[in-house]
């Protein structure tokens, strides 16, 4: 990446950002770039910062220093609720649905309005229950609509968690392991998902310590140590790097 | 002998055949019955007087679902808008030329009823807005605190604030409706606009919470920052919500004035907003029937223990508390969504 | 960057600023009130000094409230609403002793059924005490039925004995001038002992021998002293409602709650569940005594000092002085004893604590006996200052807890901190208004206080 690259390829990109819990420097200086279209994965010892990441730029953390540009368009302060029409979404690393809400009403929420006076006069109409059914059916839940959230198993949850976002028509999915303590077969599914994510031309960015997934999926991966970045690239190659290699065994 | 917690505690948790599904359906045909069967017991002017007390805690309950079913804040401070509604309603509409000798003189209006009730919901609805903004950061055990905190403000506004509320003589003569030049003083009159208004009430938190916004109030429930993520400004909805329900409780207030033509601050001491989020409790968390049995309940309970042989009158108050109390503790251990309730807390 | 992202940033850090904006007003607001009040005192030193001396009693008394809820709050993660009970029923308690000597007990009371009830909870919570202490040392070596007689005696003899107590309250003195008396004898033998295996360096250990006598004595005069004193009734009276008060809140947390936090996903089942004891109890309370105020008869320290030109009770310095003995008591307690060390693993982990062999069952109940003795004591104090009436439990419920909320939840300091500024606030802030806005004054501190400083003043480490 030494040639000059014109920006408008980059879907998000950080600008030396920091965030700190007290004295831990949890993310530090960090400038990422992420490519439009493509599947990007983050990975990293435990403690990296990955998960301080994702809560960065989903904006449930505030930035301590540095800037986001999204869309070719600076942000210095990135709030929770302002994400979606920044065209970003994201997961949970632990699941977190409405659990005393229906499965239904869990994919509802994604679809309906968002401005307070409309949403109240809206009901639910054809074009959402048509939109997730086809999500629900997506991710193999259509049996389940009517049940409680919080009654699901935990693979269940997890693909629930995913189709909520994909009820969200944005560019940019973030999925913080999104594949860990499923069963293959779930795990095929969400594989598919996000490959289907690619071919519409979205941009996702997943955390995953699963490195047989990430060399499947990932067009582009990004090393995370301590914070800071320790190498960016193609991911056979990075993957393939002694330090990245002692950054995961300990030194 | 041996007492094993985890033994004991597993015993609860499964629970005895009879009460498995079927507790709603019991609820309901138990309460119902009862008020039923005693109503058609004591008569025609007996049963207008408790369906009015029964309106007027119907619309106060409904109103506080909404926060606490629906939203998941648990709000101990609704007596305070019941009781701004109810003193809008008195100093707008009480009669200016009642003696006011020995108590200190208080401005009147001597408006009509139906002119004071929509300046006492929207002035419920402004101080809402107010504490609202204050209210909103807060949540789950600080904001009960903080509830609590508003109605021991709102009542000590009552009691001392003299030259607008006269204090604890209280507000005489405030005005009853009037349709056109026909003055509702009948009981059974009332009742009719007192059922109306719950009527009223029912339907528009009935719209609210089958519409997108009453979806994203649940959710907004479980999980406030999962919900923020999905680009809704939760502060604003919780406002809303809160605004709405205060203003329904303002109208509770306003009718529950004009209805005794008399109040003083014992009527919204912090007691009673306690009860109120027991009613809700009771009847069911998220459900708006749920809130009408609870209401029904609570009324019913109060005028049957007035038969009960061994109990002095003077006592009944103080025997429902004792009830009451006792009912909050089984339903939390048992069955903590209330009778016919949607969300457990 | 572009001109468009330079305005998004601008606009974005102007946003920010807004909100230490707020901030900012709150602390300058803060400021210039506590700066008004220091031109106040520095106006008028005498009166302040006077608002300090009435202010320092009611804060101990909060003070004592925040130290038991602060105490129960951080060993279990919720907020206990009996506390307020727990006041009512200390302050209620001592009326119920007194009441028959008390203004030609015009207003006596003496139910057999509360009676019953108190020695009822009281010989539970001793055989619950055996139980745990002894079922599983002597359960290999004797056969069921023979441990539940060697159990059942103890129990029913408590209980007896505490009937025979509530029941004959115009004889406290000399029904209780045994149990002083073992006591006093029982802790004088303790501290005569310690001070002679300190002095002597382990030797001589047949010298102990010759204290057992000293301390029998002493033991002996002091239950004499209590038995010949009437004056003795009123002090021994608090000492039982506290004990009654704390015997209940353990009651209640070994027979209900420890069932209920296993179930409970959300503190808040918790808080609704006691708040519904809370009502019962106020209730009955109201039942048993009318929801009239009633005194407490007069306690020693009625002569009024005066220091400096400002006027305090022998009795309110009495009262700051328990609640600063309360404070240092629970923090050697917590901090030097086993049994502390164990309190604070619970409140860091339940579950560790458990694996690592801790009794947390019993652990956690004496912590609620602890608790209600304090929130029982702080009841009392506040009944002798003023007046009790049922309702007082709520009030002083939720002064306890905004003591603690400022203070900083779940910090044994600023418990204390917390309630003295409590009191004290009260007090400054009715210098320009009436009294009857104290209750308005402390709410708004704690929401202005949790709306700009959630921490507290000392947050939790």
């Amino acid at each position: 990446m030494t040639t000059e690259v014109d920006p408008r390829v980059f879907a998000l990109e950080t600008k030396a950002i920091s965030k700190s819990f007290g004295a831990v420097r949890a993310v530090d200086q960090l400038s990422i770039s992420i490519f439009r279209e493509w599947i990007t994965c983050i990975v990293g010892p435990n403690g990296s910062g990955k998960s301080t990441l994702i809560n960065l730029l989903s904006g449930m953390l505030p930035i301590d220093e540095g800037i986001v540009v999204i869309d070719t368009v600076g942000i210095r302060v990135l709030k929770a609720h302002e994400t979606p029409d920044h065209g970003i979404t994201r997961t949970f690393q632990e699941v977190r649905l409405f659990d005393q809400i229906t499965v239904w009403d869990n994919i509802m929420v994604g679809l309906t309005e968002r401005r307070l006076f409309p949403s109240l006069l809206e009901r639910t109409k054809p074009r959402h229950e048509e939109k997730a059914e086809e999500i629900l059916r997506t991710v193999g839940m259509w049996e389940k609509h009517d049940a409680m959230a919080g009654d699901l198993s935990y693979g269940q949850r997890k693909l629930l968690e995913i189709g909520r976002v994909m009820a969200l028509d944005v560019n940019i999915y973030l999925f913080d392991e999104p594949f860990a303590g499923l069963f293959p077969r779930m795990l095929e599914r969400v594989k598919a998902i996000l490959k289907e994510m690619r071919a519409q031309k979205r941009t996702v960015i997943f955390v995953s310590h699963n490195m047989d997934i990430v060399r499947e999926l990932s067009d582009h991966i990004f090393v995370l140590d301590s914070g800071s970045l320790l190498a960016v690239g193609e991911v056979d190659e990075v993957l393939g790097r002694s330090a990245v290699i002692d950054a995961y065994l300990g030194h | 002998m041996a007492l094993n917690t985890q033994a004991v505690g597993n015993l609860l948790r499964r629970r005895p055949r009879f009460a498995r599904g079927n507790i709603e359906l019991w609820a309901n045909l138990v309460i119902l019955s009862w008020a039923a069967a005693f109503m058609l017991w004591q008569g025609v002017g007996f049963a207008i007087t408790v369906s009015t007390v029964f309106a007027i805690w119907a619309i106060l309950a409904v109103s506080l679902n909404l926060v606490v079913g629906y939203t998941g804040l648990l709000s101990v401070g609704h007596v305070g808008f019941f009781g701004i509604g109810a003193y809008a309603m008195a100093i707008l509409s009480s009669d200016a030329s009642y003696e006011q000798l020995r108590t200190e003189a208080i401005p009147t209006f001597g408006w009509p009823f139906f002119a004071a009730l929509p300046i006492s919901v929207v002035l419920a609805g402004l101080v809402a807005i107010v504490v609202g903004v204050a209210f909103n950061r807060f949540r789950d055990d600080i904001y009960v605190l903080v509830s609590f905190g508003f109605a021991v403000i709102a009542f000590n506004l009552f009691l001392n604030w003299r030259p607008l509320t006269r204090g604890a003589f209280g507000i005489h003569e405030i005005a009853r409706p009037e349709i056109g030049g026909w003055t509702l003083n009948g009981a059974f009159e009332f009742l009719v606009l007192a059922l109306v208004f719950l009527a009223i009430v029912v339907l528009i938190s009935w719209f609210i919470v089958t519409s997108s916004f009453g979806r994203v109030l649940t959710a907004i429930r479980e999980d406030e920052q999962a919900i923020e993520v999905f680009g809704y400004q939760t502060a604003h909805y919780k406002l809303a919500i809160w605004v709405i329900s205060a203003m329904m409780a303002g109208l509770a207030g306003a009718l529950f004035g004009s209805w005794t033509s008399f109040i003083d601050p014992n009527s919204f001491v912090l007691l009673e907003s306690i009860l109120l989020v027991s009613i809700v409790i009771l009847g069911g968390l998220a459900t708006i029937w749920g809130s009408l049995l609870g209401a029904m309940a609570f009324v019913m309970l109060e005028e049957g223990m007035r038969f009960l042989p061994f109990l002095p009158t003077e006592y009944v108050g103080q025997a429902r508390q004792v009830v009451l109390g006792v009912l909050l503790v089984l339903l939390m251990l048992f069955r903590p969504q209330g009778l016919v309730g949607k969300f457990r807390l | 960057m572009s001109l468009a992202q330079l305005k998004v940033a601008a606009l974005s850090s102007a946003l920010r600023i807004q909100e230490h904006h707020s901030r900012a007003l709150a602390t300058t607001l803060t400021t210039a009130v506590v700066a008004y009040v220091i031109w106040k005192i520095v106006q008028s030193p005498e009166q302040a000094l006077q608002f300090a001396f009435n202010g320092l009693p009611v804060g101990a008394v909060y003070a004592l409230l925040a130290l038991g809820f602060t105490l129960v709050y951080s060993t279990v993660w919720f907020f206990d609403l009996y506390y307020g009970a727990a006041a009512a029923l200390g302050a209620y308690g001592v009326f119920y002793l007194r009441s028959q000597d008390f203004l030609g007990g015009r207003y006596d009371v003496n139910s057999h059924f509360v009676n019953i009830v108190f020695a009822a909870v009281v010989a539970g919570v001793v055989a619950w005490a055996l139980h745990e202490n002894f079922h599983s040392r002597l359960r290999s070596r004797f056969r069921p039925k023979v441990l539940l007689a060697l159990g059942a005696l103890p129990t029913g003899a408590v209980g007896v004995y505490m009937w025979l107590v509530l029941a004959n309250p115009s004889s406290l003195n000399a029904l209780l001038s045994p149990v002083i008396g073992v006591s006093v004898a029982a802790v004088a033998f303790w501290a005569l002992q310690r001070a002679h295996r300190r002095l002597s360096f382990g030797r001589g250990r047949s010298a102990i021998v010759a204290l057992v006598p000293a301390a029998a004595a002493l033991g002996a005069y002091c239950g004499f002293l209590v038995a010949v004193t009437p004056e003795s009734k009123l002090y021994l009276g608090w000492g039982v409602s506290c004990l009654l008060a704390g015997a209940v809140s353990l009651a209640l947390y070994r027979g209900l709650y420890v069932y209920m936090r296993l179930r409970a996903k959300s503190p808040l089942i918790m808080l609704v569940a006691s708040l519904g004891i809370l009502l019962a109890i106020t209730a009955i309370i109201t039942i048993i005594f009318r929801a009239a105020p009633r005194p407490l008869p007069e306690a020693f320290g009625s002569d009024v000092w005066t220091i400096a030109g400002a006027n305090i009770k022998g009795f309110n310095v009495f009262a700051i002085g328990v609640a600063l003995a309360g404070f240092a008591g629970l923090l050697v307690l917590l901090k030097r004893t086993a049994f502390g060390t164990a309190v604070r693993a619970i409140g860091d982990d339940e579950e560790v604590s458990k694996v690592v062999g801790i009794n947390t069952t019993v652990v956690v109940a004496v912590v609620f006996f602890i608790g209600a003795m304090f929130a029982a004591l702080a009841g009392i104090l506040s009944g002798h200052d003023t007046a009790i009436q049922p309702r007082m439990g709520l009030l002083l419920l939720l002064k306890g807890w905004i003591a603690s909320v400022i203070g900083g939840i779940g910090n044994l300091h600023g418990a204390i901190i917390g309630g003295f500024a409590l009191g004290m606030i009260e007090q400054f802030g009715i210098w320009d208004l009436a009294g009857e806005w104290k209750d308005v004054i402390s709410f708004v501190v704690l929401i202005v206080f949790l709306s700009f400083w959630p921490q507290g003043l000392l947050p939790r480490r």
